[in-house]
């Protein structure tokens, strides 16, 4: 199986390339993460990218595949066209071949706060939800924060410092569904404005790469009606 | 001109603005074919009746704010590098719609003119 495969080390190469690459051994039910890890291991050690798990957990080794953004874990070497373009996810700057740096992915993140805010005095028992009120945070929670999502968006490859991105508004979306989450309007407030929120034009090229099967682009809508509701 | 319009409420006038102009293209459409215009004087009639001209007034206020956000949004999509030449744009859209607005108001004034 032929692969053509991104390289850039920016301590010793000029611009990147692309490096072809054969597999000969594939083997039934192979994972393009496999194949990667045959090839560092069998002829190029210098070959660098991400991963982890190996079944789409950590969301480590969302790459560009193909085109498309996909994790090489759960993608299957049999449902790939030849050569396998393989290269980092795009609009991010690389560190090394298929390794990108997320830090500002993670700014984003860490800006929408994603976690529980509750003002009330705690109860004595745990805050429960109704079964009702839990099934409200599925289709978010599940999100493992691969990237593949955000750096397939257009508004945010054209303002990546300022559009929160869809994988953090899918997180912001998360905390605003939740029902003990007492934080409501600063976190609406807070997404207000131009950019934050309003960059999103409903592409949906998150929900289509989104490797869980969510909605980002569902999960920003809703943050829109929450926000429409509000000010009515 | 952009300040009061940005996020939520750009979000919101930019959906109405399109739902008031396609709701007016309708009717508009059904108007020009129910009413016979055979000339000027007929013409001018249907636009004096205040209910036609305060309509067509508002399609335009519609048309205006609707092209605002929407070269407002190309623009801050495309142009957010430079923040000089993205204050430029936006400036010169903002002076260009106002004209424009200013010469839609005086063609409607006109034909509304008792005076015409």
């Amino acid at each position: 199986m032929q692969f053509r495969i991104y390289r850039y080390n920016p301590e010793t190469d000029r611009e990147p390339y692309m490096q072809s690459y054969t597999l000969d051994r594939v083997e039934n039910g192979m994972m393009l993460r496999d194949a990667l890890l045959v090839i560092k291991a069998e002829q190029d050690s210098t070959l660098t990218f991400r991963h982890s798990c190996g079944e789409g957990v950590c969301g480590s080794d969302g790459m560009n595949i193909n085109g498309t953004n996909k994790l090489a874990c759960t993608t299957r070497l049999s449902e790939l066209k030849e050569p396998v373009e393989v290269r980092p996810l795009p609009g991010q700057p690389v560190i090394r071949d298929l390794v990108v740096d997320l830090t500002q992915f993670f700014r984003h993140y860490r800006a929408v706060r994603p976690y529980l805010t509750a003002k009330s005095p705690e109860p004595e028992v745990e805050r429960l939800q109704t079964p009702e009120e839990r099934e409200q945070l599925d289709g978010l929670y599940e999100c493992i924060l691969c990237a593949c999502c955000s750096t397939a968006c257009p508004s945010y490859w054209w303002n990546p410092e300022k559009f929160r991105g869809p994988a953090a508004l899918l997180q912001s979306a998360r905390f605003l569904a939740d029902s003990r989450d007492e934080d409501t309007d600063r976190r609406l407030d807070e997404l207000e404005g131009p950019y934050k929120l309003f960059r999103c034009h409903t592409i949906q090229n998150c929900t289509s790469v989104c490797p869980k099967g969510l909605n980002p682009s569902r999960a920003i809508g809703d943050i829109r009606k929450l926000m429409l509701r509000r000010n009515l | 001109m952009s300040r009061p319009l940005t996020g939520l409420s750009a979000w919101l006038v930019q959906r109405l603005s399109a739902i008031y102009m396609a709701l007016f293209t309708i009717a508009a459409v059904v108007l020009f074919t129910v009413t016979p215009i055979d000339d000027y004087g007929d013409w001018q009639a249907l636009w004096g009746r205040p209910v036609v001209s305060a309509a067509t007034a508002l399609f335009f206020v519609a048309l205006l704010l609707h092209s605002w956000v929407g070269i407002r949004d190309v623009i801050l999509d495309y142009v957010g590098w430079s923040t000089g030449l993205r204050l430029t744009l936006l400036a010169l859209v903002g002076a260009w719609l106002l004209i424009l607005g200013f010469w839609i108001l005086e063609i409607l004034l006109t034909v509304v003119s008792p005076w015409n």
